[in-house]
């Protein structure tokens, strides 16, 4: 058999897996059962203590596997043909520029923060500014397709709508804001762009379509391996709250303007950019916490605190703290906005 | 050529960067004389001649040729072919 039939053959078996993955979520959504997981509190009642992870993983995985399997899909299929030579050409263009790349592209091309620290980094080092490379770090693990999939399926579309809008308006907010610090303006100076601009000429090979779909799902197994883990470990973690923790306290403390400010306070320590967020909120929604309180709890990703040391190194600890007081007022701010809005405070 | 990334080096860097090995290995024997190092992408340097902003990336005899995706063993040695 030649090459071009063997590659002929590759895509056609990677293509019918991937539209079995889209056929199959459609499929559900016709049927419309729930992706997320369906016990409720009493269901735990009786169970013994290693029972419980058990049975919420059963139940979570019985229906819930496929929204994994798609978002994942999606995730490799986005990152793989997203033009990312398209950054490198605009990004040291004029700051609107900057802007609107970091808002558009952000949520394409990252899906934890780990890979962003390098990315931020690349993107003050290219010039474009304090403001877009802030943007940059705050929109993409807030509002990626990984979060936005998992966020609609086990939430609510609603809620995955208002966290990607709250995120934009916040991961904005910080840049323009922190751009105009004396401190953000001193590193800004620090690293303007050099008057040589990029040397190296890109001329991205374009690889055949067999190969771009193989990348992409290698790229999804990629990084199920790097976040399912933790999933795991915070549905085992949401099965013990649900079974042991009183729904009373919950519905005390997580609701009303106090419960927005206590949901985003420790909705940012909980934080791990790995999804732990969505399952631990979905839990302590059914629990009784309120909307508002919801949405300021997903948006403790600026608080991650493994991101905060590494990216103080490149631009000092004034500016960290400076966008993590922004982006928790932000939550604070849409959290009661939300919870007023929606009727849920 | 050079393989581009942060440092430490991600999973995946690392994964490009055997790839990489494993093609030039491959061929020496039809006389291509290749050299590999590994660039720190956090640099202001690296960032500054290559513009690269997303990992891993391949840069061969100066030209960047693929970022951000893991090019298989046999795309790169076509890669290389043809630089």
């Amino acid at each position: 058999m030649d090459e071009g039939t063997l590659r002929r053959i590759r895509t056609i078996i990677l293509l019918f897996f991937i539209f079995a993955v889209f056929g199959l979520l459609i499929d559900s959504r016709i049927k419309a059962y729930s992706l997320a997981p369906t016990m409720k509190p009493a269901d735990f009642h009786g169970l013994p203590i290693w029972e419980i992870p058990v049975a919420y993983l059963l139940d979570y995985f019985s229906h819930g596997w496929i929204c994994l399997l798609f978002a994942f899909v999606v995730a490799g299929l986005v990152y793989e043909f997203v033009p990312k030579e398209v950054i490198t050409k605009y990004m040291s263009g004029n700051k609107v520029t900057g802007y609107g790349l970091a808002l558009g592209m952000a949520p394409f091309l990252t899906v934890c923060s780990c890979t962003m620290v390098p990315l931020f980094a690349g993107v003050l080092y290219s010039g474009a500014g304090i403001g877009p490379a802030i943007t940059f770090l705050l929109m993409a693990p807030a509002a990626n397709i990984l979060t936005i999939l998992l966020t609609g399926e086990m939430i609510s579309w609603e809620l995955a709508g208002v966290r990607i809008v709250v995120s934009l308006i916040v991961a904005l907010a910080a840049g323009i804001i922190i751009s105009e610090t004396p401190w953000g303006k001193a590193i800004e100076k620090e690293h303007q762009k050099t008057s040589s601009g990029i040397q190296a000429s890109v001329e991205m090979v374009k690889p055949s379509l067999d190969e771009r779909l193989w990348g992409s799902l290698k790229f999804a197994g990629y990084l199920s391996k790097q976040i399912l883990p933790f999933f795991l470990l915070g549905l085992v973690a949401v099965s013990y709250v649900m079974a042991y923790m009183p729904e009373d306290i919950v519905g005390a403390y997580l609701t009303g303007i106090p419960g927005v400010l206590i949901a985003s306070v420790i909705g940012g320590p909980l934080y791990t950019p790995t999804l732990v967020e969505i399952v631990l909120g979905k839990g302590m929604w059914d629990l009784g916490m309120s909307k508002g309180a919801l949405l300021a709890w997903l948006m403790g990703q600026p608080y991650d605190i493994a991101n905060a040391l590494a990216v103080s190194r490149i631009v000092r600890w004034k500016v960290v703290l400076t966008y993590m007081l922004i982006a928790w007022a932000g939550s604070v701010i849409f959290g009661i906005t939300y919870g007023m809005l929606s009727g849920s405070l | 050529m050079e393989v581009v990334g942060p440092d430490p080096p991600c999973q995946r860097c690392q994964a490009l960067k055997k790839d990489v090995e494993k093609a030039a290995a491959k061929l020496k024997d039809s006389g291509f004389n290749i050299e590999i190092t590994k660039l720190n992408m956090v640099s202001k340097e690296v960032i500054g001649k290559y513009g690269i902003l997303v990992s891993p990336a391949l840069v061969v005899n100066g030209v960047v040729k693929s970022m951000g995706r893991l090019p298989s063993a046999d795309e790169i040695k076509r890669i290389i072919e043809k630089a």
